[in-house]
């Protein structure tokens, strides 16, 4: 079967066989990146209400953020929470993939629990925590009377302080089977005689681990790390159900004030300018790391 | 017969009994319409007129606080409803971005025209123009528990009438036990608080707006700074229950339902709600009250529209109509304690022995509704100037600050 193309060189045919291999994911990458991306960058030069006229209005939306007085704020805040969330993941996610990384009874059952709770959507997940936070019928505080910790029910979101911790644990408990598994599969790509020579050498646990495993897993690292750190910046679900951006506004996330400009207030060319300038950071973000967890030669 | 043809024959013929209501449908025309979730009412109404025959309407609920949101979405997608029940405040921002039919012609034909109630027919008006007719009508005030009052030593059937002496009447209530609070209101809910608490101002003469709504009055205005001072003394002196700071709305109506709290703004939709769910309570009602007497309330409630992009305008205009009938008026709303659109039938027979309703009636003749295309961002936006500034002077205590915050954020919104 030839699809007349018999005239082409082998040279040729394999350039075109290579062309209509990659030709799904371009039309994929086109459609749902480079094109809305490129209507979004169309869209922050304009004053484009959600509904009615829109009209050219140059760099304005762009100048107009360095006086949005929330627009930093919340550019504060999604830097400090990422700040925070981050560290606790990684290291949960790496604890949990050391424990589940060798083959044990039940081992299956184990990886399956912790990673259950990355499956939850993450809207629904938010549900189940305003729940469990609920003062009246929600398990911590019922929990915490019970234990004796507490001497009456504790409003959780009524403070900015509390509210962000709880927003960092239902992160961490959401998200840590993701971080375990990526980190599983570095630590399992790792020769089992690179250890047993140690063994023999002597070296400890630590030694182990900052000279074999952490090296080695140098590359799964910076892809979890970016993941998480894209994944934090980029919060909203759980802002937008659990704490709805109080108390007095305190966690209103950058993706969550983009999404009040955009829908809330029908601001969808501010909401846009906020787009590409999350975009830039994210971009200068994932470069940083991506540069100081490089493979060295 | 195979196995895999017996299965073919039986989803053919479930295929066609689907298919049999559907065609008996298709007689009349099917329309869509949107309302925000307050309640069972317009589910009634709706179920109403589709056993009527004729053209259908499939009713969709949008959550309150997304309502304006997945409408602006639907819009630009194309997708806007046939009908749509707006809250009232929205509705010159939809008006004025074309959204909405023109049904000046058909609204003044009526012979009723003049009757429906000014303040809704009002915001349903843009640049001359009538987009809207009355369809929920809620005026604010307060709702109280006889039966604590008796218990606090107050006399249940004489309702404070001055902050000072809601403010007798909390503390008294609060004192009876640690589970009782004398007032109630929605920490953390914007739109609550324009409905119940802005007429606390208004009442007294002041205003966080300027007149013709272009300008923000909170730093000048003396009696905004006294009514936050005002809640503050009671959050302060635990007349409300520490729950209430993180109340979004979700328990803006059943705080008061549990039976331990004294007083509470609400609307009339709350009458039945009560009513209803809560049988034993003993209820009470008295408008909001200035300062130093008087009364104000928030004219709100919901509008009724045609999107400009409907296919039916007719049909829908039918329903219009017969939602603002005296039939309809009588039998689906003033029998069922609800607020009717018409001024002349809001004192009807099935009010006048009724206290609730007739207060919830006659609130509106004290009632206020604000006019302006950036409401949502001022006063309903979870996120917005309004309830921030409530929240720092109220629950913080710090007054000085909430009253600059309001001025600046405000004056930006409206500056644009």
């Amino acid at each position: 079967m030839t699809f007349g193309l018999g005239s082409l060189s082998w040279e040729q045919r394999r350039k075109l066989t290579g062309l209509l291999f990659v030709l799904p994911t371009v039309l994929f990458v086109t459609v749902f990146f480079i094109i809305p991306l490129a209507m979004t960058v169309f869209m922050s030069f304009h004053d484009w209400p959600l509904i009615g006229e829109q009209s050219w209005i140059g760099t304005t939306n762009y100048t107009e953020l360095a006086n949005d007085r929330q627009f930093l704020k919340s550019l504060d805040f999604t830097f400090r929470y990422t700040l925070f969330v981050t560290p606790p993941i990684f290291i949960l996610g790496f604890i949990l993939a050391s424990l589940v990384r060798h083959q044990i009874r039940f081992i299956g059952i184990y990886r399956t629990i912790f990673f259950l709770p990355v499956v939850i959507g993450l809207g629904v997940s938010s549900l189940i925590w305003v729940w469990m936070l609920d003062q009246r019928v929600g398990i911590f505080n019922k929990m915490l009377l019970d234990l004796d910790l507490i001497a009456k029910p504790q409003l959780f979101l009524a403070k900015p302080a509390t509210a962000m911790n709880v927003i960092i644990l239902s992160v961490v408990w959401k998200t840590v089977g993701f971080t375990m598994i990526l980190l599983l599969a570095g630590l399992q790509s790792i020769p089992d005689e690179l250890y047993e020579s140690a063994d023999v050498d002597g070296a400890g646990y630590f030694r182990k681990l900052f000279y074999i495993t952490l090296p080695l897993m140098r590359r799964t690292i910076a892809l979890a790390l970016i993941l998480s750190v894209i994944g934090s910046v980029l919060a909203f679900d759980q802002f937008y159900i659990i704490t709805r951006g109080g108390p007095r506004n305190s966690t209103i996330s950058i993706v969550y004030w983009i999404f009040n400009n955009s829908f809330t207030y029908w601001k969808m060319g501010y909401g846009s300018a906020m787009s590409i300038v999350l975009l830039g950071i994210l971009v200068a973000l994932s470069s940083i790391q991506y540069y100081v967890l490089r493979e060295r030669v | 017969m195979t196995p895999r043809r017996i299965i073919f024959a039986v989803m053919i013929m479930a295929l066609c009994m689907g298919a049999l209501p559907l065609s008996a449908q298709d007689d009349g025309v099917s329309m869509t319409m949107w309302v925000r979730n307050i309640g069972d009412q317009v589910q009634e109404l709706v179920d109403a007129w589709n056993d009527r025959g004729g053209s259908q309407i499939q009713l969709t609920v949008i959550p309150p606080n997304e309502f304006v949101t997945k409408m602006g979405a639907a819009i630009a997608a194309g997708e806007s409803p046939d009908i749509a029940s707006i809250d009232l405040i929205y509705a010159p921002a939809f008006a004025a971005a074309g959204q909405l039919l023109d049904i000046t012609d058909w609204v003044d034909a009526l012979p009723y025209a003049d009757d429906l109630l000014p303040a809704h027919s009002e915001l349903g008006t843009y640049e001359g123009r009538k987009y809207a007719v009355p369809f929920l009508i809620e005026g604010s005030f307060i709702i109280y528990n006889k039966g604590l009052f008796e218990a606090a030593g107050l006399d249940p059937e004489t309702p404070p009438t001055t902050w000072d002496e809601m403010l007798e009447a909390a503390r008294a209530i609060t004192a009876i036990d640690d589970e009782t609070y004398g007032y109630y209101f929605a920490g953390a809910c914007a739109g609550c608080n324009a409905f119940t608490y802005l007429p606390f101002i208004w009442a007294s003469g002041g205003d966080v707006l300027s007149d013709d709504y272009n300008a923000a009055t909170i730093a000048s205005d003396p009696i905004v700074r006294e009514a936050l001072e005002y809640y503050r003394t009671m959050w302060e002196e635990g007349l409300i229950p520490e729950s209430a700071s993180i109340d979004d709305g979700s328990s803006f109506v059943s705080a008061f339902g549990t039976g331990t709290i004294g007083m509470a703004g609400t609307g009339a939709f709350g009458i039945n709600t009560y009513r209803n769910d809560h049988p034993d309570l003993e209820l009470g009602a008295f408008h909001i009250p200035g300062k130093e007497g008087g009364a104000s309330s928030f004219g709100g409630g919901d509008v009724i529209a045609i999107g400009s992009g409907t296919q039916h305008p007719q049909e829908a205009w039918a329903f219009l109509e017969w939602m603002m009938s005296d039939e309809t008026q009588l039998e689906h709303y003033a029998a069922r304690n609800r607020t009717t659109v018409r001024v002349s039938m809001l004192e009807n027979e099935y009010s006048q022995d009724d206290p609730l309703v007739l207060t919830a009636a006659s609130a509106l003749a004290v009632g206020k509704s604000p006019y302006s295309l950036v409401y949502n961002d001022l006063f309903n936006d979870p996120n917005g100037p309004w309830l921030e500034m409530i929240q720092i002077a109220i629950l913080d205590g710090d007054i000085e600050g909430a009253l600059q915050l309001g001025q600046d954020r405000f004056t930006q919104i409206i500056e644009g």
